[in-house]
């Protein structure tokens, strides 16, 4: 984690995670949650959206939903459009239990 | 409804592993992988119509059995029609609370109505998929010279040959996936004909809508104004799609897409459509459910000397459940309340609250 750059509150219900919280974020990331959800928000899942945000052709927001938890790569509970032309596909963000 | 729970268990194999009562030949497997749902309705299992309401009509165009491995194939031989182990389960349920009195009538959900829930998905068969493919993904990342932050975040560009392999094996997981579910239901039907000794009509058992949440697609947003054709990653999370998509079944496309998103297995489940505000924002999507807060290892250490299934029972929810462990790990305090992450899409304005359901009777894996 780039040290300054810290998540801030947007709304009730959504958090930004802001371009620089990880190095080569190419977007912000948005997480769902309020302020009671937001304790159970963990470090690792919060960097995992920022993660996401660094990969080529990620468009709009690296997003993550009210449930959101750490998983493989990928939170749980996340979701990433990328360019048909410029982005990737990943495993990791569809995850083992496809469907 | 001891006697339905009983029977469901009976019939529907679950837990880790378990086989089921199909024994699928390579050529069997194969029209499955390209078919999904389908598939299932061409062997009897269901009806024609249940095929309206599943998401891309429970088949995905463009999956590849030639791109599964000899194990996938070897662990989707006898999953098929199983429901597994983990969070997967079977509930019957009932109608709580209606939120959207409109919606609700559309899709046929009234107060104190019965409804059965299925959350399973490729077993094995997708297991083995994504571990074969983070392989690919792996070399394919030094091949292309990407940059991660993280190992795990293994890809590929899109227009790649690896990436292209990855999308028909997903494409052929997520129609194993649509074809375990379309056995259950039908499988769930009968069993709920056999006990209540009702005829199919009597019965009425329609399916509402059938949606994937670990998924990935390309789909067509605007972003910034513009029409854009994008490749759509979904873990976790529930396509949500708006009124008038063409995507939506015609039965419900001016109120929506359904959203289905199970709970834990003491609390409740939801049925929410898809928003405007979600096509602008979140790519169509929404949460998919409660999300653990306690590790499964954490779980089984607070149920210790606690016979969760008793105190359910209490609570007026009957269980039961294949693995000695999988109560422990799936009680409710293993979960946020889903209430409150169902509040947060709402508040949102990226779905909308149609009805909560409470379980009655559960089977788990």
């Amino acid at each position: 984690m780039s040290g300054q750059v810290t998540i801030e509150r947007l709304d009730e219900t959504r958090l930004k995670v802001p371009i620089g919280y990880v190095q080569g974020m190419a977007v912000e990331g948005i997480i769902y949650v309020d302020s009671v959800l937001q304790n159970y928000l963990e470090p690792d899942a919060i960097k995992q959206v920022a993660n996401v945000a660094t990969l080529p052709g990620i468009t709009g927001r690296s997003l993550a939903m009210p449930d959101v938890h750490t998983g493989y790569g990928f939170c749980i509970g996340g979701v990433a459009a990328f360019d048909i032309e410029q982005g990737i596909i990943s495993p990791g963000g569809v995850g083992y239990d496809i469907n | 409804m001891r006697d339905l729970v009983e029977v469901l268990f009976k019939e529907i194999p679950s837990g880790v592993g378990s086989k089921g009562r199909l024994r699928l030949s390579r050529t069997d497997q194969e029209r499955l992988l390209l078919r999904g749902a389908r598939w299932a309705v061409e062997q009897g299992y269901g009806e024609p119509e249940d095929l309206l309401y599943i998401e891309s009509g429970g088949a995905i165009e463009g999956a590849d059995p030639s791109l599964i491995s000899e194990k996938a194939y070897e662990r989707g031989r006898a999953q098929q029609g199983t429901l597994g182990s983990g969070n997967h389960f079977l509930e019957i349920q009932y109608v709580e609370e209606i939120y959207d009195e409109r919606a609700a009538q559309v899709f046929g959900l009234f107060p104190e109505q019965v409804t059965l829930m299925i959350h399973t998905g490729s077993r094995g068969f997708g297991h083995q998929v994504c571990t074969d493919y983070l392989q690919v993904m792996e070399s394919a990342v030094k091949k292309y010279g990407i940059n991660l932050p993280d190992k795990e975040l293994a890809c590929a560009p899109f227009n790649s040959q690896e990436a292209q392999d990855y999308f028909a094996a997903m494409k052929a997981a997520a129609n194993y996936a649509w074809a375990n579910r379309q056995c259950i239901m039908h499988w769930c039907r009968v069993a709920f004909m056999k006990v209540l000794g009702a005829s199919k009509t009597e019965l009425g058992m329609h399916l509402i809508y059938d949606v994937a949440h670990n998924i990935a697609k390309v789909e067509q947003h605007t972003v910034d104004g513009k029409k854009r054709r994008l490749i759509v990653h979904r873990k976790g999370a529930t396509r949500a799609f708006s009124a008038g998509h063409p995507e939506i079944p015609d039965r419900y496309r001016d109120i929506g897409q359904p959203v289905l998103i199970p709970g834990d297995m003491g609390r409740a489940s939801y049925v929410l459509i898809g928003t405007e505000q979600a096509m602008k924002e979140s790519f169509g999507s929404t949460c998919h459910g409660a999300g653990r807060v306690l590790s499964r290892h954490q779980a089984i250490k607070r149920a210790k000397g606690r016979a969760i299934w008793r105190e359910m029972e209490d609570a007026g929810i009957l269980v039961r459940s294949a693995g000695r462990k999988t109560l422990a790990e799936e009680m409710s305090e293993a979960y946020k309340d889903i209430s409150s992450v169902v509040d947060v899409v709402e508040r949102a304005g990226i779905s909308k609250k149609v009805a909560k359901l409470r379980p009655l009777g559960v089977v788990k894996g």
